[in-house]
């Protein structure tokens, strides 16, 4: 299969945002912490087929999102409650609310899974819309490549605040020393990931490219050839539409 | 939040009402903010048409390299939303107090997301004011010197 580029798009894109996209793509393919490769390819076809979803549509539409029935357009093999997942936080991410969490749980979507299922959501999401805002074609999606999940549950991951566990600030060490970057404090978006933390690591790695570096993000006058302000705009808008609080 | 402290260590008055309001964007005080919005509302949004005009405009009136970025930046904030509003995290508690007014001002509290943030405290209402206050002025003196030493 080719590489991901962006030959054919009318405009230059960033030699770091192609290595970025590229080793997200390759990661996809491969067997993760709680999904095999087949899987997390699986979830990527979800993030695409959700966009024309009728339910998803119809849910949009509705007052409340459990005022429209039916069952996902689903393009892939997985579990109904990793569909539902994967199509909800695309399409309507501003009004998932705790019960909704609960209740996939409930069905027997482990926390690793969920989380892990996020960052593959997020990460195609992400390298989607940026070809989107180009005019780009989206990249095809790789090869499922064998092997089984790693299973791995940091042991310092608790309860703090958020649906999932996470791992606390000052509980980095060992196999996660590091993790978080070389900035004293960490905001909670980062360490939303951490029950999975190769989804921290791939959410660093792509925001430091699109975004700024966690060096630049300090550094209220660093801007690329928008200027920061105009970054933060940008920034801003896109949450607001989205509905984000955070 | 960082909107207004990007234009306090610039020492210029940003409005961030332009955010959750298009229409105050020429007033924004930032540049080609009316652009950028458009070129944002057309990525959150599912139209073709609309999203390849704003496409041509920022590279028109801004350029190739930008609108590349711009796409970036655009495409990362599709990304964190979702993380935030997936696994409800509450806001970080500085944020929480020193954002407090400027939530106000954009109406962010209506956002069904503002419930997986704690209602703050007393002392946290009453600090506040006076931690937005000081770290405004910090920004601004900082911008000021590395203005006035050439850093910036």
């Amino acid at each position: 299969m080719a590489e991901l580029g962006y030959d054919g798009v009318s405009v230059r894109v960033r030699d770091d945002l192609v290595d970025a996209h590229r080793r997200a793509w390759q990661r996809l393919a491969r067997p993760g912490t709680w999904w095999t490769g087949a899987e997390r390819v699986g979830i990527a076809a979800e993030v695409r087929a959700a966009w024309t979803c009728a339910l998803c549509a119809r849910r949009k539409e509705a007052l409340s999102p459990s005022h429209a029935d039916g069952e996902h357009d689903q393009a892939s093999a997985l579990p109904a409650a990793a569909v539902e997942a994967v199509h909800r936080v695309v399409t309507d991410p501003g009004r998932l609310s705790k019960p909704w969490f609960d209740e996939l749980i409930a069905t027997g979507l482990s926390e690793g899974h969920y989380v892990e299922l996020i960052g593959v959501t997020v990460t195609v999401v992400s390298i989607d819309r940026f070809c989107r805002g180009l005019g780009a074609p989206l990249h095809p999606l790789p090869e499922p490549q064998s092997g089984e999940p790693s299973r791995y549950r940091p042991a310092t991951a608790v309860s703090d605040g958020a649906w999932v566990p996470m791992i606390p600030q000052r509980n980095v060490s060992g196999a996660e020393a590091g993790l978080y970057g070389e900035l004293p404090r960490t905001g909670n978006v980062i360490r939303a990931m951490s029950l999975v933390p190769d989804e921290v690591r791939q959410l660093r790695a792509l925001g430091a490219v699109h975004y700024l570096s966690e060096r630049q993000m300090i550094d209220l006058t660093a801007g690329r050839t928008i200027d920061r302000a105009q970054i933060e705009l940008i920034a801003g808008r896109v949450s607001s539409r989205r509905e984000c609080f955070y | 939040m960082l909107l207004r402290a990007s234009g306090e260590i610039a020492g210029t008055d940003l409005d961030v009402q332009a955010i959750s309001d298009r229409g105050a964007a020429d007033a924004s005080g930032i540049a080609y903010a009316d652009v950028l919005l458009a070129f944002a509302d057309a990525v959150v949004d599912d139209d073709e048409e609309q999203l390849a005009a704003a496409r041509a405009r920022v590279r028109r009136e801004l350029g190739d390299a930008q609108l590349v970025d711009a796409a970036a930046v655009a495409s990362n904030f599709e990304r964190m939303v979702r993380i935030a509003d997936s696994t409800g995290i509450p806001l970080d508690p500085p944020m929480a107090v020193l954002s407090e007014e400027l939530r106000g001002t954009l109406g962010l509290e209506r956002f069904g997301s503002a419930a997986n943030t704690p209602a703050q405290s007393t002392a946290e209402r009453l600090l506040g004011p006076v931690a937005r206050r000081t770290a405004s002025g910090v920004l601004r003196l900082v911008g000021a010197a590395r203005r006035l030493t050439g850093y910036a």
